[in-house]
């Protein structure tokens, strides 16, 4: 086979591919990866390279015509036959984004210490052993021996495995008789024999979502936290949601697997690192708690997702059987118990579930909406008594995906704007302070609200004649332009174009239908809600007042909002702790009524009336309404 | 013991809305005509003031119309001269109001000049002292400019122009602010657009005491009983408070009623179905009636017969079951 070398430019990095690879593939290899959504079919139009020289072979692709003129063509379908020099411009490259580990400071009071409402207890209790030598007259086992000292010692059954059994008589010996012994709270498994005094006992919190994972790595005997890691997700590359990763891994023939090794290899790079900062040995991790959506829990055992996709989205378990590391493929102890959160539904997973403990909607007699807002929209209401939940498919809009120049939350991304109402020109808050490349979903809801406060679109998204250059007819409709070509990293227009304003639209429609659709099956009113929590990175960044006024979010006061942060990682960090929490996490997610929303038209019907700004029942905005109505009088 | 009625209070009433208007008023029009104000759902007098009752404009063409020979026939003497068209259903079939369809401005068909049209209109209220409706033909460009002309030559007229749609509501609205006209805010059968229409049209500042609601609807069995429900709700949003669906309803029942088969077909295809001439005449007077009980204030009709059944009918239905 030929093999070539690829010049990545401005990077000047060189790599030997051979003949027929893809530039995407070549790009992995030089440690630059690419954009992708589609999974490198040639869909998505995120990898836009430019051959600057050399012999490639371009497979058919939906490039803008735009780009297309101006020498771009897919790095996915462009196939290397010879030496080549390859232009990665800035808006195709995945850089490093926000990874949400640490929250900006907004966590509202009282869902701080959560841990201080449990006991610390986690899942595996340590225990030291004298063992009396044997001798020749007192000739028991290596095994019976400390068997039996934990059975006159502390009452308890055990039971050892080969792979402890293979190194006991070294321990022991080494060990002069005196061990620590770690058992699981709850069987008879015992997971680690080492010699007594220096054993050290650190747990693994998992936070497994579609786009970024989190680790966090904690003490178990003094419950404080150690070190944090954060990734994007390596399942990426067959996709970005949960849809087409489902699609990948059961219509590709390896599918499933590499879906799993990805989740395995983002997991295991995060926490080999996190070990290594902090000095601790994978051996001294002992348990780990996962917390993800229910197709990220099939993908990373192994388990067929197939039929969450399909009618009637059947998971193929809501609470998932203990495992060991080595059976999950975690690089710690691989005897460490490794628990996963338990699902409501096949799209209300784990990850709300650990949410839900812990902001303690379900202990609370208060009335709490909790939403994690992602490519869908999850929500939980309710209280001590009752907890309802449903999954609305908000589309992937808000973290910058389906939108033209759409992007993460990363360094260039506009999270936030401004436009003068008489001469209509833009003024950017750009993450980071540079040069802007593209809106992130903060910087998105904060254009739709101002766009439609200065009057270039009306309630249904539309634009309307307004004199400004900015404001420019193409092919492909309307659009308005942000960012001259000039002003940006990427020397392109910013632009919104009314497709993806529209596009914006069905989201936030779709996340307040849900709110609503959940309302009314319990038969409340939007006033009755005394606390609504959000979650998840995207919360971190919201401007409570734009998404309350562009309908995304009901009309409430902002003293009723809480940010949440990470709450799937700190519930799973928990978990990780109290074995109370735990338990309290099954039952959860036993008691949790899930609201079915493609049966019946409940939702369809709230869907349709939210797809205006705010909302057709501006009622139900009384705050927003009077700020277009003093907009007006001031006009 | 004495049975106890409960009675439904309103807590709002749909608007009234005036069209035309006099030499007093500015207009030319021999009176006005009031409809809308009902307290009530349709003809529950006993639990609420039922205001006006609902009026019936019979449908006029600047063309001859592809009209079947049994609905061309009593206007036969007429059909070419739109003016005298319009006198004869106001003298002869009592028509409230005139629905003058300016069809022929299609660029598609006759391709009426702008001119044409106003000329048209002119003609159609020199003829007649009722109030005047008046709709384009459809083409969106062609309407722009053909409304818009109708406007500013009937202005003060007080006149009804048609058709607003959610894609395409901002030149008539403007026209009917600038002429001091009312619009017809037309939604494809759904609530929710027909309310958010209703919002964008008053958000550029017609009042709300301009604007009437065409919910689309379907004739006699072909969807009827959709209009019929949304109409419903309409009525019962107006009556709950709703501002923004509060406007009084207007319905082509004429044109949805003989598009039908059923109107058309003649005996000989479909021997079981009795005599065409009465079997059209009803199927437009029913889907009518239906409408009423719906909610409908103004009913866009065509055939004498059927305007003379509906009316009859509406004369029953205003008669007073308050107890």
């Amino acid at each position: 086979m030929n093999q070539f070398t690829v010049t990545f430019q401005p990077d000047n990095i060189q790599v030997q591919v051979t003949a027929g690879s893809s530039v995407m593939d070549a790009a992995q290899k030089a440690g630059l990866p690419l954009k992708s959504t589609c999974g490198g079919v040639g869909t998505c139009g995120r990898c836009a390279i430019k051959v600057l020289q050399g012999e490639v072979q371009v497979e058919g692709s939906h490039l803008p015509l735009r780009l297309k003129e101006q020498g771009y063509t897919l790095a996915c379908q462009t196939l290397i036959q010879g030496d080549a020099i390859i232009e990665i411009p800035a808006s195709s490259r995945l850089s490093k984004h926000q990874i949400l580990l640490q929250d900006k400071g907004r966590l509202a009071d009282g869902l701080t210490d959560s841990l201080a409402s449990y006991p610390l207890e986690p899942c595996c209790e340590t225990i030291t052993l004298s063992l009396s030598e044997p001798t020749l007259t007192e000739n028991a086992s290596d095994a019976s021996r400390l068997l039996a000292a934990l059975r006159k010692e502390q009452g308890r059954e055990g039971e050892l495995n080969l792979t402890l059994l293979r190194d006991l008589p070294a321990t022991l010996r080494q060990a002069g008789w005196q061990v620590d012994v770690t058992l699981a709270r709850e069987g008879r498994d015992i997971i680690r024999v080492t010699p007594a005094g220096s054993t050290r006992s650190f747990g693994l919190a998992i936070d497994l979502g579609t786009t970024t994972v989190a680790v966090s790595l904690l003490d178990l005997k003094t419950g404080r936290q150690i070190a944090r890691n954060g990734g994007y997700n390596r399942q990426a590359a067959y996709g970005d949601d949960v849809i087409s990763r489902i699609i990948h891994a059961t219509s590709d023939d390896n599918g499933q697997e590499e879906l799993r090794h990805a989740a395995l290899a983002t997991i295991n790079e995060l926490i080999v690192t996190m070990l290594a900062g902090a000095g601790i040995e994978a051996q001294e991790v002992i348990t780990a708690v996962v917390a993800g959506n229910t197709t990220m829990i099939h993908l990373l055992l192994g388990v067929n997702p197939k039929y969450i996709r399909l009618q009637p989205y059947i998971p193929a378990a809501a609470e998932w059987p203990p495992v060991t590391a080595i059976e999950a493929g975690l690089a710690i102890n691989p005897l460490a118990p490794v628990r996963l959160f338990p699902a409501v539904a096949s799209y209300v997973g784990g990850d709300i579930v650990a949410g839900a403990l812990f902001t303690g909607i379900a202990r609370k007699e208060e009335l709490a909406l909790f939403i994690d807002i992602g490519t869908n929209g999850e929500m939980v209401l309710g209280n001590n008594d009752w907890l309802i939940s449903c999954a609305c498919s908000a589309g992937p809009a808000f973290e910058g995906s389906g939108i033209t120049c759409g992007m993460r939350a990363m360094n260039g991304a506009i999270e936030g704007l401004t436009i003068d109402p008489e001469t209509y020109e833009v003024e950017l808050a750009v993450i980071g302070g540079g040069r802007p490349a593209g809106l992130c979903g903060s910087g998105l809801i904060d254009c739709l609200a101002k766009l439609k406060r200065a009057g270039i679109i009306d309630r249904t998204g539309s634009f309307q004649e307004v004199a400004t250059p900015r404001l420019r007819h193409t092919d492909e409709g309307a659009e308005f332009i942000l960012a001259w070509a000039a002003e940006s990293i990427t020397g392109r227009d910013i632009i919104i174009s009314e497709a993806d304003i529209k596009n914006l639209i069905r989201s936030k429609g779709a996340v307040f239908a849900g709110i609503q659709s959940l309302l009314k099956t319990v038969a409340l009113e939007i006033e009755a809600i005394d606390k609504i929590i959000i979650a998840g990175g995207f919360g971190n960044y919201l401007n409570i007042p734009n998404a309350v006024e562009i309908g995304l979010l009901p009309d409430l006061p902002a003293a009723k909002y809480a940010f949440a942060g990470n709450t799937s990682l700190k519930g799973a960090e928990l978990a990780l702790l109290s074995w109370t929490a735990w338990q309290e996490a099954l039952e959860l997610a036993r008691k949790m009524t899930y609201l079915e929303l493609s049966a019946g038209n409940l939702f369809m019907e709230e869907f349709v009336s939210a797809l205006f700004l705010p909302h057709t029942q501006l009622e139900l905005f009384p705050s927003v309404a009077n700020v277009t109505d003093m907009d007006r009088r001031e006009g | 013991m004495a049975v106890q009625i409960l009675r439904d209070r309103s807590r709002a009433a749909v608007q009234k809305i005036v069209l035309g208007a006099t030499r007093e008023q500015g207009g030319t029009r021999s009176h006005t005509i009031t409809v809308g104000g009902d307290a009530a759902l349709p003809f529950y007098h006993f639990e609420g003031e039922v205001a006006n009752r609902p009026v019936i404009a019979m449908e006029v063409q600047d063309i001859v119309p592809q009209w079947p020979d049994i609905l061309q026939e009593p206007f036969n003497d007429v059909i070419s001269e739109p003016g005298r068209w319009a006198q004869k259903c106001v003298a002869a079939y009592g028509a409230d109001l005139i629905y003058l369809k300016l069809d022929g401005a299609d660029p598609e068909g006759a391709n009426h000049s702008v001119d044409q049209c106003v000329t048209t209109v002119k003609e159609v209220l020199q003829a007649v002292g009722v109030p005047l409706i008046i709709a384009g033909c459809g083409d969106v460009e062609k309407d722009h400019d053909v409304l818009e002309a109708v406007a500013e030559a009937a202005s003060g007229e007080n006149l009804l122009l048609g058709n607003a749609e959610q894609d395409n509501y901002k030149s008539l609205t403007a026209a009917c602010m600038v002429h001091k006209h009312n619009i017809i805010a037309r939604s494809p059968l759904d609530i929710n657009i027909c309310k958010q229409l209703n919002i964008l049209i008053n958000e550029m500042n017609l009042g709300l005491d301009h604007i009437l609601i065409d919910p689309s609807i379907g004739g006699l069995g072909y969807g009827i009983e959709y209009a019929f429900s949304i109409m419903e709700r309409i009525r019962l949003g107006a009556l709950q408070g709703d501002k923004m669906l509060s406007m009084p309803v207007i319905c082509t029942v004429g044109y949805e009623a003989w598009r039908a088969k059923e109107a058309v077909a003649p005996v000989s295809e479909s021997p079981g179905w009795g005599k065409e001439v009465e079997r059209g005449i009803l199927w437009e007077a029913v889907t009518a009636t239906a409408l009423l009980q719906a909610g409908a204030h103004i009913l866009l009709m065509r055939h004498p017969q059927a305007v003379a059944k509906v009316r009859e009918n509406i004369d029953q239905l205003m008669v007073s079951n308050a107890y």
